[in-house]
């Protein structure tokens, strides 16, 4: 079913339970400005798409590669291209540590980049006349051929969202969010590109809803972001365009998070299980949109992105425009990073970012900020005490669960029992952990849960698999004996008629008696012929 | 710079929050503070010495228990949780009690009701109420005497004919006992109602204030105060304490208009015995509670109709540790009752 009439009025928001108020941060960072980082000598390109979909590499080590050309490939359709971010010499293709969650090891292709940063041949458009012209056809191969990915943290391959399962473009979305609630505290990348590229968000976002049939668009901003709303607003008017909307969201963590930016711009909630998509709406991160606009004006695909470098450690915080799979320690270096102070080293944000285990690791498309964080200022998990059930958790989960109780369930091995209680509704955004007086690890306790329940089902998918054909065997078995015996059945019906017997028998014995002719006839020829 | 430097790994949040179950206590205790002090003031520095006593009873009890299942002392100790389980204790039982009333009651509280369940975060029951419930029902008579509030006392107790009282029985000889002691008002309206007095004649006793017992409905205004102040704080939720006083009127109010010689009026309810402490830091209590928003409602209801119906038809005075008590072992059965929907579910699953 899709309600195929989102109602939204920045007058008329809705809220989620639950949230938490957090420290912004992002001053820190806002107040250096963007600027590009110099590039590293060596990057580090990991070829991990998202959670399962790894690219598999398309040159050899010692090709040159120029910026912009394409290095890896998806062997699936679910993933997307990768590109190398700058010119030079492949010079190890290899498994290594990557910006992925849990530090997961994955193959990642290092490059010695040559200092040139060249290019591959460009195509340069006008945009303007693009999005006049262009199909939605056409913009979801530009973001396929641009390696563009969901820049927000999943890294979902973005050509997937615009089309439909039957790989048709969608007829049934009303609505884009752009989303540039960035609710996580010291992330500014997105607020960052909103002051500097107005009119990039603006034409990428025309070009969006052109690819999803979208009639409206919000972009979603936090009610604590300064002069943008204005500025937006002052170049959505110069250009006549009134089917983007500019809305301020109240800075509740996790605002940011798809299916509650939705309910506070909707007062809709996404089905549990389902997409954004149930509901006729697509989120897309601003970060992404630029990448699009990047790719339709000037050609380029996706080679670099605004990474944020913040926290205590960092004596300059600042956002650089960086090149995908520059290495960390280059970017702190370049923030000035006190490296013997900082205990912590994370990508993303500070409630749901990985700690890294080292700093020569390569960011990738979905990094959006690092935190070198010291002890102070981290979160000292000491003694974890038993859950005292104070329910500070319940109040602040978004997803409305009983985090407490799945808790209780986890720890005693009832894992179904925690899937009744709608684990698989765990957006992950760490609130409940934030706030436990125990300072239990909640989330891991969630993902464990996750993991083990989804391999439970695929192991009962198997053996359900493995049963039925059994099954199946045994009645095919049984059908073939019970055809057997009717047909001996038959026959023996047959063999009761006196008539046909005669005839029968005589067949059989003229069978017989020919057979045995043949069969002298051969020898007597072998013999004449020894 | 050291290119090869090692950090730690732990998962997120990473941000500190620095919330630990020792402060959830000690702010537990300092709600309590007015109330205490109302306590001393009107019926002297008893109960100073009861929650002395209790104290360091419940942690000489956690020590013990922690020690003989080999669980860290230290670390259990400091979160304070046998610490308050003393202070509610000491606040439900009479300023002079003897002392073994909460040696007994710490015994029950700590070593049966919460190490035998398996310690902090998993007793079934409310540790305090257990050890209350024990006492209340093995020693009526010591858990009766009371002192008079000091308005109305002809003689204040000094500290030392406290300890006297609580240590070795003696009270004061210049004054008779029964001049000193007292029935609670919630006794003298049991036994006025048994003797053929109506309400009205009951609660214009000197015993009496405006809403509740003289002294004990100031003492319930502050734990009232308290309350607020917890849940200021996000220690506890407003749903528990609403339920219980809410319920408290809306049950006990049929009766008192039915028959208001026989039946305690709501107001007379909320502000005598242990109500306002049970409903603000006793039935508050999470680990025996429900943790669904619905079934912490019916919970404090379920509470606040056990107490009307021990004070309107039960052979004790008060049925607060009851009310608590029955309503921990409904709280799992709630809680299965009332999963809520989660975000994106829908409404009628």
């Amino acid at each position: 079913m899709v309600n195929n009439s989102n109602q939204i009025n920045a007058n008329h928001l809705h809220s989620f339970s639950g949230g938490l108020k957090l420290k912004h941060h992002k001053n820190d960072s806002l107040q250096n400005g963007l600027s590009r980082l110099t590039l590293p000598e060596k990057l580090y390109i990991s070829l991990r798409i998202n959670r399962g979909n790894i690219a598999k590499p398309i040159v050899n080590i010692g090709d040159r590669v120029l910026k912009g050309q394409i290095i890896a490939k998806p062997d699936t359709a679910n993933g997307s291209y990768i590109h190398a971010s700058s010119s030079g010499t492949v010079t190890a293709i290899e498994e290594r540590t990557t910006a992925s969650p849990d530090a997961d090891i994955s193959t990642v292709i290092e490059i010695s980049t040559d200092g040139k940063d060249e290019w591959i041949k460009l195509i340069e458009n006008n945009i303007l006349e693009k999005i006049k012209t262009c199909t939605a056809r056409n913009i979801i191969d530009a973001i396929h051929d641009g390696g563009l990915v969901g820049l927000g943290g999943a890294g979902f391959p973005t050509h997937l969202k615009y089309k439909s399962k039957d790989n048709e473009v969608h007829s049934i979305i009303d609505t884009l969010i752009i989303n540039g609630a960035e609710c996580e505290p010291y992330i500014t990348c997105d607020e960052q590109l909103m002051i500097d590229y107005p009119d990039d968000l603006i034409n990428g976002t025309l070009l969006l809803m052109k690819a999803s049939g979208a009639s409206q668009a919000v972009l979603a901003i936090e009610d604590q972001v300064g002069g943008i709303k204005t500025r937006l607003e002052h170049i959505l008017k110069l250009r006549q365009i009134e089917k983007i909307v500019v809305i301020k969201v109240p800075t509740i963590y996790p605002a940011g998070g798809e299916k509650q930016l939705i309910k506070v711009l909707t007062g809709q909630e996404v089905p549990s299980g389902g997409l954004p998509l149930d509901l006729g709406i697509i989120v897309q991160n601003v970060g992404t949109i630029k990448a699009l606009s990047d790719f339709v004006s000037r050609g380029q695909p996706l080679v670099e992105r605004v990474v944020t470098v913040a926290g205590d450690c960092i004596g300059k915080a600042q956002n650089f425009i960086t090149a995908i799979g520059t290495p960390i320690n280059h970017l702190l270096q370049q923030a000035q990073c006190d490296f013997d102070a900082t205990q912590r080293l994370v990508i993303g944000g500070p409630m749901m970012g990985y700690a890294m285990p080292d700093a020569a690791i390569g960011i990738d498309k979905t990094s959006n900020c690092i935190l070198a964080l010291s002890a102070k200022n981290t979160q000292q998990h000491g003694e974890t005490m038993p859950c005292i059930r104070c329910g500070e958790c319940v109040n602040v989960c978004p997803a409305e669960l009983l985090p407490q109780q799945l808790h209780w369930y986890i720890n005693g091995g009832n894992l179904e029992k925690a899937r009744e209680h709608h684990l698989f509704d765990c957006i992950e955004c760490g609130a409940c952990a934030w706030v436990c007086p125990s300072q239990i690890k909640l989330v891991d306790y969630y993902r464990y849960a996750k993991s083990e329940l989804k391999y439970l089902d695929y192991k009962r998918e198997k053996s359900d698999i493995a049963q039925n054909r059994h099954e199946q065997r045994e009645d095919r078995l049984l059908r073939l004996k019970n055809e057997r015996a009717a047909k001996r059945k038959r026959t023996r019906r047959r063999s009761n008629d006196p008539d046909k017997m005669k005839l029968d028998l005589q067949a059989t014995l003229d069978r017989v008696n020919a057979a045995k002719k043949s069969k002298t006839d051969n020898r007597e020829q072998m013999n004449e012929s020894k | 710079m050291n290119p090869s430097k090692t950090f730690n790994t732990q998962s997120a949040p990473h941000i500190p929050n620095n919330n630990t179950v020792a402060k959830v206590m000690l702010t537990v205790w300092l709600a309590l503070i007015p109330a205490m002090i109302a306590h001393v003031f009107f019926f002297g520095t008893g109960i100073i010495i009861q929650l002395t006593l209790s104290i360091v009873f419940a942690l000489g009890f956690e020590a013990m228990s922690l020690k003989l299942l080999n669980k860290p002392i230290k670390l259990f100790l400091k979160d304070y949780s046998a610490f308050v389980t003393g202070l509610l204790f000491a606040l439900c039982i009479s300023p002079v009690a003897p002392w073994w009333v909460s040696f007994i009651g710490m015994f029950f509280a700590i070593v049966v009701a919460k190490h035998l369940f398996g310690g902090l975060g998993q007793n079934i029951f409310n540790p305090a109420m257990v050890g209350f419930a024990v006492v209340l029902i093995s020693f009526p008579q010591s858990m009766s005497i009371w002192l008079a509030p000091h308005e109305i006392s002809p003689y204040a107790m000094s500290f030392l004919e406290n300890l006297q009282a609580i240590f070795l029985n003696q009270f004061p000889a210049s004054i008779t006992f029964d001049t000193l002691t007292q029935a609670t008002p919630l006794d003298s309206i049991k036994t006025g109602i048994s003797q053929g007095f109506s309400q009205s004649e009951i609660s214009s006793q000197p015993l009496f204030g405006d809403f509740g017992g003289l002294g004990w409905e100031w003492i319930a205004n502050f734990y009232f105060l308290g309350g607020l102040f917890l849940i200021y704080k996000r220690i506890i939720t407003w749903r528990v304490p609403a339920a219980v006083i809410l319920t408290t009127i809306a049950f006990s109010l049929p009766f008192n208009i039915y028959d208001a010689d026989h039946f305690i009026g709501p107001i007379q309810h909320l502000f005598s015995g242990g109500l306002m402490l049970a409903a603000f830091f006793i039935a508050t209590d999470p680990t025996s509670g429900c943790s669904s928003h619905k079934g912490q409602l019916i919970f404090g209801a379920g509470v606040a109709i056990m107490i009307v119906l021990v004070r309107e038809f039960g052979n004790f005075p008060d049925g607060v540790a009851f009310g608590v008590l029955l309503m921990n072992m409904a709280a799992p059965l709630i809680d299965k009752l009332t999963i809520p929907k989660a975000f994106g579910q829908q409404a009628d699953e």
